[in-house]
């Protein structure tokens, strides 16, 4: 009896192991995404999840720091704009949850080999730290949200204290998640006589997060995602105000609109440094990857960033010019004329001195002190502190100097998709190669940035003297705030993608090859379809959102 | 009345940024801007007055409801065609070509990948074989029988490489593109790795090797700073193939242009 029991569970066992066996060699289905491919799906739903998560993460910072203002200064109207925008990024919250997960399903389909491979070696962030993140920062904003009210008074630095107890939680959930991300780019450097595959086969998860582009990465992220949030406040600011019925709406949704846009710009400032640190530790870690990005298959999609960059500069800073003509009194605002000066000589200055001194070395900040600081010294020796410009004269001076930036940070070696099909009628004069040279870029960037400060300094000067009057802002001011939204979210996702391409054909640098037939650099042109895509969807469903959730009848009422 | 001066202000500042771009392009035309950089300066003369007539315009109306989506909703398509419209005049990479060059560099890596693969069935088919045979035994001995077919899993084995070592080796230049940072026949690299075409007549093959395997093994003469820098990649012991590595010596070591000035290899450690 007791035999007949062990061959029938014996029998059970093999039918079991033969069921197993039959399952498993059942091949899965499979996936092929119609008419995008599965690579650019990827990429899609990639692209829509970084700009909700941007938008989550950057949005509570610029709140934090409008509730603080408004506490410091006793101003409701701080107050208001923090919990306006808080509004927005709960309802958005589910949408960055929803294409997380979309995600996650459409990269298990498509490189169900790569992505297994990936989680397995970050299984403890994928697992456990990033999903104990994210709860704890789902029950901090909507904590923070629906304490709003509630929490005034004695209780409004409980209140900051949670805000900011947000944005670090939030800050630390991209540093983590970033570590993958930056993995992929970079995995961790072998040491001599190591190679890649046996050393990353045995780093911890420490090594693999800490890799050469992760910190940079974060940092360039960080400031990205207080651009996007100052921008988007921005682009709140202009459908009320569009949407306002009564002086006093407008009022308010012209000055949401400024301090959106001075903290985007202000962010924005730092930008193109963040990125350029980000690129010198990507071409610092494989020195093959500068001319992929530079020169190679990359060039026009840098020459398209460096067109987006030159734009946004240039509307952020007619969005100035605008706010300006509204004051009154501006045409007494003066400013010395060495400034206008410095500002003329700025990029052929220190074009020269970085090539002189290329960055790291310190010599070339002299330079840089000595135009930045000269003017300031120069206005305040007698005899020559009456050498002075009008405001509107200093800012026109400025945008002349912003256009010969843009042309020279434009200016490519060679109008070729890469530069080994460069030929002598494509490609600069030999006695003009510096323009093309990161030296000239580098000069042209900082003018940029310069003349920004100088016109919100200007503009500074010009509220101290003179009276602003909230609501009269030319009404073409509000679609400069939504092309600044708009072109930040697309150079957001041209800059993603130069980012993902610089891994070539694999999937992490150097060490998982992509042998699907996609493995290719797209044009640039089917790229800009795609990024044009995705951009008009997050941008249809912030739109979206924001009418839902804002209405200026409602917001006077809350007010009142 | 605004009107008429706005049209005087568009048509000032246009005359005087079509004078200005006319400068510019005969300026560049003397001083040898290719054609197309001569166009370019135009453009920017032009955005330069565009800009300036932006500066000076008069304010906009407000609008409302209907006429204001309507605006938004022309003012986003204006957008989107631009940026795809400028994105698209820019010049295209061909991605065909790139494709091929992947197709050729991963060939191996793919066989090698799937033989891996194959590697792994055939152990899993293996100890299945031997839990079959434990079974079989067992259930033998019970007075039963079983009888386990077992599928042998053959691998894909990469073929060898074939033809001339220094086409082959040339090829392999093509791949890594090293033509990306080395000047080589008078065309590619810049200023990051030295001229190569007289490689061949000052470092043994040996040398040659040693470089490719561990770059800090050698430094060109006049090249310190990029050497200090790590310029050359180290990627390529663990990126290339045996045959591949021995193929692009062979070539290396093909090259003896003694017209051409190579700096002098100085040996490191």
């Amino acid at each position: 009896m007791k035999t007949l029991h062990r061959s029938i569970w014996m029998v059970l066992g093999l039918l079991m192991g033969g069921a197993a066996l039959a399952y498993a060699q059942v091949p899965a289905p499979q996936v092929d995404f119609p008419y995008s491919g599965n690579r650019t799906a990827v990429w899609v739903v990639a692209n829509l999840h970084i700009l909700f998560a941007a938008f989550i993460l950057g949005a509570p910072i610029f709140a934090v720091v409008a509730e603080w203002l408004g506490y410091k200064n006793n101003d409701p109207k701080y107050d208001r704009l923090a919990k306006e925008v808080i509004k927005v990024t709960v309802i958005l919250y589910s949408m960055t949850a929803l294409t997380g997960g979309l995600f996650l399903f459409v990269l298990l389909g498509t490189y169900p080999d790569f992505s297994t491979w990936l989680i397995q070696h970050f299984f403890l962030v994928f697992a456990v730290i990033y999903p104990l993140l994210f709860i704890l920062e789902t029950i901090i904003l909507y904590t923070y949200f629906y304490s709003w009210d509630s929490m005034k008074g004695s209780l409004k630095g409980r209140h900051i204290a949670l805000g900011i107890l947000l944005n670090i939680v939030g800050t630390v959930t991209l540093f983590v998640i970033d570590g993958p991300t930056a993995f992929m780019n970079t995995p961790a450097k072998a040491a001599e006589g190591v190679s890649l595959v046996e050393f990353v086969s045995n780093a911890g998860l420490w090594d693999k997060m800490a890799n050469y582009s992760w910190m940079p990465l974060n940092l360039h992220r960080l400031v990205g995602n207080v651009t996007f949030g100052g921008f988007i406040a921005g682009l709140i600011a202009a459908y009320m105000f569009m949407r306002s019925k009564t002086d006093e709406e407008r009022s308010y949704y012209d000055w949401m609109g400024f301090v959106g846009n001075m903290i985007g710009v202000g962010a924005l400032l730092l930008l193109p440094f963040m990125g350029y640190l980000l690129a010198y530790e990507l071409c610092d870690y494989d020195a093959s990857i500068c001319p992929y990005m530079m020169a190679d298959q990359l060039s026009m999609f840098f020459e398209m960033q460096g067109a987006m960059i030159g734009l946004i500069f240039l509307a952020s800073n007619y969005y100035i010019w605008l706010s300006l003509k509204r004051i009154e009194g501006v045409e007494n605002i003066r400013i010395s004329g060495f400034v206008a000066l410095a500002v003329l000589v700025m990029p052929a200055v220190m074009g020269m001195a970085w090539k002189m001194f290329p960055p790291p070395e310190w010599q070339s900040l002299i330079y840089l002190a000595a135009l930045v600081f000269a003017p300031m010294l120069l206005g305040r020796v007698p005899g020559l502190k009456n050498f002075t410009v009008s405001a509107f004269t200093m800012i026109k001076i400025g945008f002349l100097m912003i256009v010969v930036a843009d042309a020279i940070w434009m200016t490519p070696h060679g109008f070729v998709p890469t530069q080994g099909l460069a030929t002598h009628d494509l490609e600069l004069p030999e006695w003009a190669e510096e323009l093309a040279l990161m030296p000239a870029k580098n000069a042209a960037a900082f003018t940029l940035v310069f003349l920004t400060i100088v016109n919100y300094i200007m503009y500074n000067r010009a509220i101290k003297r003179g009276t602003i009057i909230w609501g009269k802002i030319d009404f073409a001011s509000q679609f400069v705030l939504i092309f600044l939204a708009f072109s930040a979210i697309w150079t957001m996702g041209l800059m993603g993608t130069v980012r993902s391409l610089t891994r070539k054909y694999f999937h992490v640098y150097n060490l998982v090859p992509d042998f699907t037939p996609e493995a290719f650099t797209p044009t640039l042109s089917y790229s800009a379809w795609w990024i044009t895509g995705v951009t008009i969807v997050f941008y249809a469903v912030v739109s979206f959102a924001i009418l839902v959730t804002l209405k200026p009848a409602s917001s006077k009422a809350q007010a009142h | 009345m605004a009107n008429q001066s706005f049209t005087k202000n568009v048509l000032k500042k246009a005359t005087i940024g079509i004078i200005i771009g006319v400068i510019l392009v005969v300026a560049a035309q003397q001083t040898h801007f290719p054609q197309v950089f001569q166009v370019m300066f135009f453009i920017y003369a032009m955005l330069g007055a565009f800009v300036f007539i932006l500066l000076d315009a008069p304010p906009m109306k407000r609008l409302e409801g209907v006429k204001a989506v309507g605006a938004l909703l022309v003012f986003y398509l204006l957008l989107s065609g631009m940026y795809i419209a400028g994105a698209s005049i820019l010049p295209q990479f061909d991605p065909t070509i790139e494709a091929g060059k992947i197709e050729k560099v991963l060939k191996r890596r793919k066989a090698a990948s799937e033989q891996g693969k194959a590697d792994e069935l055939i152990a899993r088919a293996k100890a299945l074989d031997e839990r079959a045979k434990t079974i079989s035994k067992q259930l033998a001995s019970l007075g039963g029988a079983a009888k386990v077919e077992v599928v042998e899993v053959t691998g894909a084995g990469g073929g060898a490489a074939s033809g001339d070592i220094v086409a082959l080796g040339k090829e392999q230049w093509e791949l890594q593109e090293c033509y990306n940072c080395h000047k080589l026949f008078g065309q590619g690299g810049k200023k990051r790795g030295p001229i190569l075409d007289n490689i061949g007549s000052l470092m043994t093959p040996e040398a040659l090797r040693e470089k490719i395997l561990n770059p800090k093994s050698w430094m060109a003469e006049g090249f310190d700073k990029q050497y200090k820098k790590g310029k050359m990649p180290d990627k390529y012991r663990d990126l290339m193939f045996e045959e591949e590595i021995v193929a692009l010596v062979a070539f290396l070591a093909s090259l003896r242009d003694t017209s051409v000035e190579t700096p002098k290899p100085i040996k490191m450690n």
